[in-house]
Protein backbone atom coordinates (compact mmCIF):
# COMPACT_ATOMS: atom_id res chain seq x y z
CA UNK A 1 0.00 0.00 0.00
CA UNK A 2 1.29 3.29 -1.10
CA UNK A 3 1.02 6.75 1.13
CA UNK A 4 -1.76 7.93 -0.80
CA UNK A 5 -3.47 4.79 -0.85
CA UNK A 6 -3.16 4.48 2.76
CA UNK A 7 -4.62 8.39 3.18
CA UNK A 8 -7.93 7.66 1.00
CA UNK A 9 -8.44 4.30 2.55
CA UNK A 10 -6.51 3.47 5.44
CA UNK A 11 -7.17 6.40 7.90
CA UNK A 12 -10.36 4.73 9.05
CA UNK A 13 -8.74 1.49 10.07
CA UNK A 14 -10.61 0.89 13.12
CA UNK A 15 -13.41 0.77 11.09
CA UNK A 16 -12.76 -1.69 8.35
CA UNK A 17 -12.90 -5.43 9.15
CA UNK A 18 -10.38 -7.37 10.90
CA UNK A 19 -10.31 -10.14 7.48
CA UNK A 20 -10.33 -7.00 5.06
CA UNK A 21 -6.91 -7.35 3.37
CA UNK A 22 -7.45 -3.40 3.36
CA UNK A 23 -6.82 -3.63 6.76
CA UNK A 24 -3.70 -5.82 6.91
CA UNK A 25 -2.24 -4.23 3.99
CA UNK A 26 -3.23 -0.64 5.87
CA UNK A 27 -1.50 -1.94 9.25
CA UNK A 28 1.36 -3.26 7.41
CA UNK A 29 1.92 0.46 5.91
CA UNK A 30 1.18 1.83 9.20
CA UNK A 31 4.11 -0.48 10.87
CA UNK A 32 6.93 0.90 7.65
CA UNK A 33 6.32 4.14 7.43
CA UNK A 34 6.40 7.02 10.16
CA UNK A 35 4.76 9.69 8.03
CA UNK A 36 1.73 7.91 7.93
CA UNK A 37 1.44 6.73 11.28
CA UNK A 38 1.61 10.64 12.25
CA UNK A 39 -1.01 11.18 9.84
CA UNK A 40 -3.18 8.31 11.40
CA UNK A 41 -2.70 9.77 14.72
CA UNK A 42 -3.48 12.86 13.87
CA UNK A 43 -6.26 11.78 12.47
CA UNK A 44 -7.20 9.49 15.48
CA UNK A 45 -7.07 12.23 17.91
CA UNK A 46 -8.83 14.97 15.31
CA UNK A 47 -11.45 12.74 14.84
CA UNK A 48 -12.56 12.11 19.03
CA UNK A 49 -12.67 16.08 18.96
CA UNK A 50 -14.61 15.73 16.06
CA UNK A 51 -17.09 13.66 17.83
CA UNK A 52 -17.19 15.39 21.18
CA UNK A 53 -18.08 18.72 19.12
CA UNK A 54 -20.88 16.22 17.28
CA UNK A 55 -21.73 15.27 21.18
CA UNK A 56 -22.06 18.54 22.22
CA UNK A 57 -24.46 19.92 19.80
CA UNK A 58 -26.16 15.88 19.40
CA UNK A 59 -29.59 17.21 21.62
CA UNK A 60 -29.47 21.30 20.30
CA UNK A 61 -32.96 21.73 18.53
CA UNK A 62 -34.82 24.45 16.85
CA UNK A 63 -36.16 27.11 19.47
CA UNK A 64 -39.85 26.30 19.98
CA UNK A 65 -40.81 30.18 18.83
CA UNK A 66 -39.93 28.98 15.28
CA UNK A 67 -42.61 25.69 15.85
CA UNK A 68 -45.16 28.54 17.12
CA UNK A 69 -44.09 30.65 13.97
CA UNK A 70 -44.84 27.90 11.51
CA UNK A 71 -47.56 26.68 13.08
CA UNK A 72 -48.98 30.32 13.10
CA UNK A 73 -48.11 30.53 9.27
CA UNK A 74 -50.12 27.30 8.08
CA UNK A 75 -53.35 28.14 9.81
CA UNK A 76 -52.76 31.70 8.60
CA UNK A 77 -52.29 30.19 5.00
CA UNK A 78 -55.42 27.34 5.33
CA UNK A 79 -57.66 29.72 6.68
CA UNK A 80 -56.68 31.53 3.21
CA UNK A 81 -57.03 28.99 1.20
CA UNK A 82 -60.33 27.60 2.80
CA UNK A 83 -61.63 31.33 1.87
CA UNK A 84 -60.25 31.54 -1.39
CA UNK A 85 -62.17 28.09 -2.15
CA UNK A 86 -65.39 29.58 -1.11
CA UNK A 87 -64.85 32.53 -2.41
CA UNK A 88 -63.87 30.78 -5.98
CA UNK A 89 -67.21 28.29 -5.50
CA UNK A 90 -69.61 31.05 -4.88
CA UNK A 91 -68.15 32.58 -7.68
CA UNK A 92 -68.74 29.91 -10.10
CA UNK A 93 -72.12 28.51 -8.58
CA UNK A 94 -73.00 32.35 -9.35
CA UNK A 95 -71.60 32.39 -12.59
CA UNK A 96 -73.74 28.75 -13.34
CA UNK A 97 -77.01 30.45 -11.94
CA UNK A 98 -76.86 33.56 -14.15
CA UNK A 99 -76.19 31.28 -17.56
CA UNK A 100 -79.46 29.21 -16.42
CA UNK A 101 -81.41 32.29 -15.96
CA UNK A 102 -79.91 33.77 -19.45
CA UNK A 103 -80.95 30.07 -20.83
CA UNK A 104 -83.96 30.12 -19.54
CA UNK A 105 -85.00 33.90 -21.16
CA UNK A 106 -83.70 33.04 -24.02
CA UNK A 107 -86.24 29.45 -24.83
CA UNK A 108 -88.78 32.17 -23.35
CA UNK A 109 -87.60 34.96 -25.56
CA UNK A 110 -87.84 32.44 -28.15
CA UNK A 111 -91.00 30.76 -27.94
CA UNK A 112 -92.73 34.52 -27.55
CA UNK A 113 -91.02 35.78 -30.59
CA UNK A 114 -91.90 31.74 -32.04
CA UNK A 115 -96.04 32.41 -31.93
CA UNK A 116 -95.28 36.12 -34.05
CA UNK A 117 -93.51 34.66 -36.37
CA UNK A 118 -94.58 34.93 -39.96
CA UNK A 119 -96.63 32.25 -41.82
CA UNK A 120 -94.28 32.76 -44.67
CA UNK A 121 -90.52 32.25 -42.54
CA UNK A 122 -92.38 29.20 -40.48
CA UNK A 123 -93.43 27.65 -44.16
CA UNK A 124 -90.29 28.37 -45.39
CA UNK A 125 -88.41 26.70 -42.10
CA UNK A 126 -91.03 23.73 -42.88
CA UNK A 127 -90.23 23.32 -46.66
CA UNK A 128 -93.54 22.17 -47.75
CA UNK A 129 -96.06 23.83 -49.97
CA UNK A 130 -98.87 24.90 -47.67
CA UNK A 131 -102.52 24.15 -48.15
CA UNK A 132 -104.17 26.64 -45.36
CA UNK A 133 -105.77 29.78 -46.15
CA UNK A 134 -106.34 32.48 -44.05
CA UNK A 135 -109.80 34.06 -44.82
CA UNK A 136 -111.29 37.65 -45.05
CA UNK A 137 -110.46 40.52 -43.34
CA UNK A 138 -106.46 40.35 -43.98
CA UNK A 139 -104.87 43.89 -42.95
CA UNK A 140 -102.52 46.07 -45.55
CA UNK A 141 -99.17 44.39 -45.98
CA UNK A 142 -100.16 41.22 -43.72
CA UNK A 143 -99.07 38.13 -45.58
CA UNK A 144 -101.52 35.47 -45.24
CA UNK A 145 -100.93 31.64 -46.97
CA UNK A 146 -103.11 30.56 -49.94
CA UNK A 147 -103.94 27.60 -51.58
CA UNK A 148 -102.01 26.48 -54.06
CA UNK A 149 -104.41 25.07 -56.05
CA UNK A 150 -104.49 27.19 -59.81
CA UNK A 151 -100.96 27.06 -60.51
CA UNK A 152 -101.60 29.89 -62.48
CA UNK A 153 -98.52 31.89 -61.72
CA UNK A 154 -96.72 34.73 -63.55
CA UNK A 155 -92.98 34.27 -63.28
CA UNK A 156 -91.04 37.25 -62.06
CA UNK A 157 -88.57 38.97 -64.38
CA UNK A 158 -85.61 37.23 -63.28
CA UNK A 159 -86.76 33.94 -61.88
CA UNK A 160 -86.63 30.40 -63.73
CA UNK A 161 -89.49 27.99 -63.56
CA UNK A 162 -86.38 24.85 -62.46
CA UNK A 163 -86.55 27.16 -59.04
CA UNK A 164 -89.92 26.82 -58.09
CA UNK A 165 -89.98 23.10 -56.73
CA UNK A 166 -90.42 23.40 -53.01
CA UNK A 167 -91.76 27.25 -53.39
CA UNK A 168 -94.43 28.90 -50.52
CA UNK A 169 -97.18 30.05 -51.67
CA UNK A 170 -98.03 32.96 -49.13
CA UNK A 171 -101.36 35.54 -49.75
CA UNK A 172 -100.40 39.09 -49.17
CA UNK A 173 -102.53 42.26 -49.71
CA UNK A 174 -100.60 45.06 -51.35
CA UNK A 175 -101.26 48.12 -53.41
CA UNK A 176 -101.28 47.54 -56.76
CA UNK A 177 -98.36 50.31 -57.48
CA UNK A 178 -96.24 47.79 -55.29
CA UNK A 179 -96.42 45.43 -58.52
CA UNK A 180 -93.79 47.69 -60.26
CA UNK A 181 -91.31 46.97 -57.46
CA UNK A 182 -91.28 43.30 -58.42
CA UNK A 183 -90.82 44.43 -61.82
CA UNK A 184 -94.03 43.80 -63.40
CA UNK A 185 -96.24 46.94 -65.24
CA UNK A 186 -98.60 48.53 -63.24
CA UNK A 187 -101.67 50.67 -64.48
CA UNK A 188 -101.02 54.34 -62.81
CA UNK A 189 -104.65 55.34 -62.75
CA UNK A 190 -105.06 52.29 -60.33
CA UNK A 191 -102.05 52.35 -58.85
CA UNK A 192 -103.69 52.85 -55.10
CA UNK A 193 -106.09 50.18 -55.48
CA UNK A 194 -105.49 47.25 -52.56
CA UNK A 195 -105.66 44.09 -54.22
CA UNK A 196 -104.75 40.54 -52.68
CA UNK A 197 -101.81 38.59 -54.41
CA UNK A 198 -100.27 35.12 -54.51
CA UNK A 199 -96.55 34.73 -54.14
CA UNK A 200 -94.95 32.07 -54.98
CA UNK A 201 -91.69 32.39 -52.80
CA UNK A 202 -88.68 30.37 -53.39
CA UNK A 203 -86.47 29.05 -50.89
CA UNK A 204 -84.39 31.82 -50.74
CA UNK A 205 -87.48 33.71 -49.33
CA UNK A 206 -87.48 35.84 -52.44
CA UNK A 207 -91.14 36.07 -54.87
CA UNK A 208 -90.53 33.93 -57.96
CA UNK A 209 -93.74 34.03 -59.23
CA UNK A 210 -97.69 35.61 -58.63
CA UNK A 211 -100.66 35.56 -59.38
CA UNK A 212 -103.40 37.94 -58.64
CA UNK A 213 -105.86 36.48 -56.49
CA UNK A 214 -108.63 39.21 -56.12
CA UNK A 215 -109.22 42.63 -55.82
CA UNK A 216 -110.75 44.06 -52.47
CA UNK A 217 -110.94 47.94 -54.10
CA UNK B 1 -38.89 0.42 8.50
CA UNK B 2 -37.47 3.14 6.61
CA UNK B 3 -40.33 2.60 3.73
CA UNK B 4 -43.07 2.91 6.50
CA UNK B 5 -41.54 6.11 7.74
CA UNK B 6 -41.59 7.46 4.35
CA UNK B 7 -45.08 6.26 3.55
CA UNK B 8 -45.69 7.62 7.04
CA UNK B 9 -44.12 11.10 5.90
CA UNK B 10 -46.43 11.02 2.78
CA UNK B 11 -49.39 10.62 4.52
CA UNK B 12 -48.52 13.30 6.72
CA UNK B 13 -47.86 15.51 4.06
CA UNK B 14 -50.95 14.94 2.35
CA UNK B 15 -53.08 15.66 5.44
CA UNK B 16 -50.67 18.48 5.79
CA UNK B 17 -51.29 19.47 2.68
CA UNK B 18 -54.91 19.52 3.27
CA UNK B 19 -54.70 21.45 6.20
CA UNK B 20 -54.46 19.30 8.96
CA UNK B 21 -52.06 21.05 11.54
CA UNK B 22 -51.49 17.91 13.89
CA UNK B 23 -50.21 16.18 10.74
CA UNK B 24 -47.64 19.52 9.85
CA UNK B 25 -46.63 19.70 14.03
CA UNK B 26 -45.83 15.98 13.80
CA UNK B 27 -43.45 16.05 10.56
CA UNK B 28 -42.04 19.05 11.86
CA UNK B 29 -41.12 17.43 15.08
CA UNK B 30 -39.64 14.68 13.33
CA UNK B 31 -37.37 16.33 10.67
CA UNK B 32 -36.52 19.78 12.68
CA UNK B 33 -34.03 18.42 15.03
CA UNK B 34 -31.07 16.93 12.00
CA UNK B 35 -32.03 19.70 9.87
CA UNK B 36 -31.14 22.85 12.78
CA UNK B 37 -27.87 20.87 13.85
CA UNK B 38 -26.64 20.59 10.24
CA UNK B 39 -27.51 24.21 9.29
CA UNK B 40 -25.97 24.89 12.96
CA UNK B 41 -23.01 23.56 12.29
CA UNK B 42 -22.46 24.70 8.63
CA UNK B 43 -23.27 28.31 9.44
CA UNK B 44 -21.90 28.19 13.00
CA UNK B 45 -24.84 31.04 13.92
CA UNK B 46 -28.13 29.96 15.82
CA UNK B 47 -30.01 32.50 14.53
CA UNK B 48 -29.18 31.72 11.01
CA UNK B 49 -29.59 27.68 11.52
CA UNK B 50 -33.30 29.05 12.91
CA UNK B 51 -34.11 31.31 9.95
CA UNK B 52 -33.07 28.43 7.90
CA UNK B 53 -35.45 26.07 9.68
CA UNK B 54 -37.90 27.99 9.61
CA UNK B 55 -37.75 28.79 6.18
CA UNK B 56 -37.68 24.83 5.12
CA UNK B 57 -40.78 24.09 6.81
CA UNK B 58 -42.29 26.95 5.26
CA UNK B 59 -41.54 25.81 1.47
CA UNK B 60 -43.22 22.97 3.11
CA UNK B 61 -46.60 24.75 4.09
CA UNK B 62 -46.32 26.89 0.78
CA UNK B 63 -45.73 24.04 -1.63
CA UNK B 64 -45.88 20.58 -0.29
CA UNK B 65 -46.44 19.26 -3.67
CA UNK B 66 -43.12 20.33 -4.53
CA UNK B 67 -42.14 16.81 -3.07
CA UNK B 68 -42.48 14.27 -4.99
CA UNK B 69 -41.85 10.36 -3.05
CA UNK B 70 -40.98 8.82 -5.94
CA UNK B 71 -37.88 11.17 -6.10
CA UNK B 72 -36.86 9.48 -2.77
CA UNK B 73 -37.29 10.00 0.99
CA UNK B 74 -38.62 13.05 2.51
CA UNK B 75 -35.64 13.23 5.09
CA UNK B 76 -33.96 13.81 1.58
CA UNK B 77 -36.04 16.45 0.03
CA UNK B 78 -35.75 18.83 3.25
CA UNK B 79 -32.39 18.26 3.58
CA UNK B 80 -31.29 19.22 0.22
CA UNK B 81 -33.57 22.55 0.83
CA UNK B 82 -31.76 23.27 3.94
CA UNK B 83 -28.39 22.65 2.60
CA UNK B 84 -29.22 24.98 -0.59
CA UNK B 85 -30.79 27.83 2.27
CA UNK B 86 -27.43 27.26 4.23
CA UNK B 87 -25.24 27.73 0.63
CA UNK B 88 -26.94 30.79 0.00
CA UNK B 89 -26.56 31.98 3.39
CA UNK B 90 -22.65 31.23 3.60
CA UNK B 91 -22.34 33.02 -0.01
CA UNK B 92 -24.23 35.95 1.84
CA UNK B 93 -21.97 35.97 4.63
CA UNK B 94 -18.43 37.23 5.02
CA UNK B 95 -16.09 34.68 5.97
CA UNK B 96 -14.98 36.62 8.89
CA UNK B 97 -18.57 36.42 10.27
CA UNK B 98 -18.72 32.87 10.00
CA UNK B 99 -17.41 31.46 13.58
CA UNK B 100 -19.99 33.21 15.73
CA UNK B 101 -19.09 31.55 18.53
CA UNK B 102 -22.21 28.82 19.75
CA UNK B 103 -23.71 30.49 22.98
CA UNK B 104 -23.55 28.12 25.99
CA UNK B 105 -27.23 27.61 25.67
CA UNK B 106 -27.01 25.88 21.95
CA UNK B 107 -25.00 23.48 22.97
CA UNK B 108 -25.48 20.40 24.98
CA UNK B 109 -24.00 20.14 28.45
CA UNK B 110 -20.30 19.30 29.34
CA UNK B 111 -20.03 15.43 29.61
CA UNK B 112 -19.84 13.80 33.24
CA UNK B 113 -15.84 13.32 32.23
CA UNK B 114 -15.34 17.04 32.69
CA UNK B 115 -15.81 16.77 36.55
CA UNK B 116 -12.90 14.38 36.75
CA UNK B 117 -10.83 17.30 35.17
CA UNK B 118 -8.90 20.03 36.55
CA UNK B 119 -9.52 23.79 35.11
CA UNK B 120 -6.53 23.83 33.41
CA UNK B 121 -7.56 20.40 31.29
CA UNK B 122 -10.94 21.60 30.99
CA UNK B 123 -10.03 24.65 29.69
CA UNK B 124 -7.31 23.45 27.59
CA UNK B 125 -9.96 20.68 25.91
CA UNK B 126 -12.55 23.42 25.39
CA UNK B 127 -10.30 25.37 23.44
CA UNK B 128 -9.63 22.81 21.77
CA UNK B 129 -12.43 21.67 20.66
CA UNK B 130 -13.25 25.72 19.85
CA UNK B 131 -10.34 25.50 17.72
CA UNK B 132 -11.71 21.82 15.71
CA UNK B 133 -15.06 23.55 15.67
CA UNK B 134 -13.41 27.06 13.71
CA UNK B 135 -11.70 24.74 11.48
CA UNK B 136 -14.58 22.93 10.07
CA UNK B 137 -16.24 26.62 9.71
CA UNK B 138 -12.97 27.63 7.77
CA UNK B 139 -13.11 24.44 5.63
CA UNK B 140 -15.05 25.44 2.24
CA UNK B 141 -18.87 24.59 2.04
CA UNK B 142 -18.53 21.46 -0.02
CA UNK B 143 -15.87 19.57 2.41
CA UNK B 144 -17.30 21.03 5.36
CA UNK B 145 -20.82 19.48 4.96
CA UNK B 146 -19.61 16.17 4.20
CA UNK B 147 -17.55 16.27 7.26
CA UNK B 148 -20.60 17.86 9.20
CA UNK B 149 -22.84 14.81 8.04
CA UNK B 150 -19.66 11.90 8.14
CA UNK B 151 -17.43 13.72 11.20
CA UNK B 152 -20.06 15.29 13.73
CA UNK B 153 -23.27 13.68 12.52
CA UNK B 154 -21.83 10.80 12.28
CA UNK B 155 -23.68 9.26 9.53
CA UNK B 156 -22.46 6.65 7.00
CA UNK B 157 -21.26 7.47 3.54
CA UNK B 158 -24.04 5.80 2.05
CA UNK B 159 -26.46 7.84 4.49
CA UNK B 160 -24.22 10.89 3.70
CA UNK B 161 -24.37 10.57 -0.43
CA UNK B 162 -28.29 10.08 -0.36
CA UNK B 163 -28.78 13.07 1.52
CA UNK B 164 -26.12 15.14 -0.98
CA UNK B 165 -28.04 13.58 -4.28
CA UNK B 166 -24.07 12.30 -4.91
CA UNK B 167 -22.33 9.38 -5.37
CA UNK B 168 -20.47 7.33 -2.04
CA UNK B 169 -17.24 7.84 -3.87
CA UNK B 170 -17.80 11.89 -4.08
CA UNK B 171 -18.37 11.53 -0.16
CA UNK B 172 -15.45 9.66 0.10
CA UNK B 173 -13.37 11.98 -1.94
CA UNK B 174 -14.59 14.83 0.30
CA UNK B 175 -14.16 13.21 2.98
CA UNK B 176 -10.80 12.53 2.46
CA UNK B 177 -9.65 16.86 0.99
CA UNK B 178 -11.30 17.79 4.16
CA UNK B 179 -9.31 15.65 6.44
CA UNK B 180 -6.33 16.94 4.95
CA UNK B 181 -7.44 20.67 4.99
CA UNK B 182 -9.06 20.60 8.50
CA UNK B 183 -5.87 18.77 10.02
CA UNK B 184 -3.57 21.39 7.80
CA UNK B 185 -5.89 24.30 9.29
CA UNK B 186 -6.04 22.68 13.02
CA UNK B 187 -2.08 22.20 12.53
CA UNK B 188 -1.38 26.26 12.06
CA UNK B 189 -4.38 27.08 14.33
CA UNK B 190 -2.58 25.57 16.84
CA UNK B 191 0.66 26.93 15.96
CA UNK B 192 -0.75 30.50 15.67
CA UNK B 193 -0.67 31.23 19.55
CA UNK B 194 2.81 29.35 20.23
CA UNK B 195 4.44 31.28 17.32
CA UNK B 196 2.65 34.45 18.86
CA UNK B 197 3.80 33.41 22.51
CA UNK B 198 7.61 32.92 21.00
CA UNK B 199 7.46 36.03 19.68
CA UNK B 200 7.12 37.75 22.94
Amino acid sequence: MTCEEFELTGLDLETLQEDDPVHSAAREHLRSCPRCAALHENWQTLRADLHAVGAETQDVVTPARVEMRLRQEFRTRHKTVKAQRAAIYAGWTLAAAAVVVAAISWVNWRHTNGVGTTPSAVNSAQGVNMNKTVPAGPELGETIVASNDAGEFTLLPGSLPGMLGDATVVRVQMQRGALGALGLTVNEERAADLIQVDLLVGDDGQPQALRLAQTTN
Amino acid sequence: MHTESQERDDVLLRRSAKGDEEAFTVLYRRHQAPLYRFALRMSGNVWAAEEIVQDVFMTLVREPRKFDPKRGALRSFLYGITRNRVLKHLERTPREFLHEELKEDSVGQPSMAFDAMTPAEWAEIRERREQVRAAVLRLPAEFREVMVLCGLEELSYEEAARLLDCPVGTIRSRLHRGRALLLAKLEMLRDTPKRAGASR
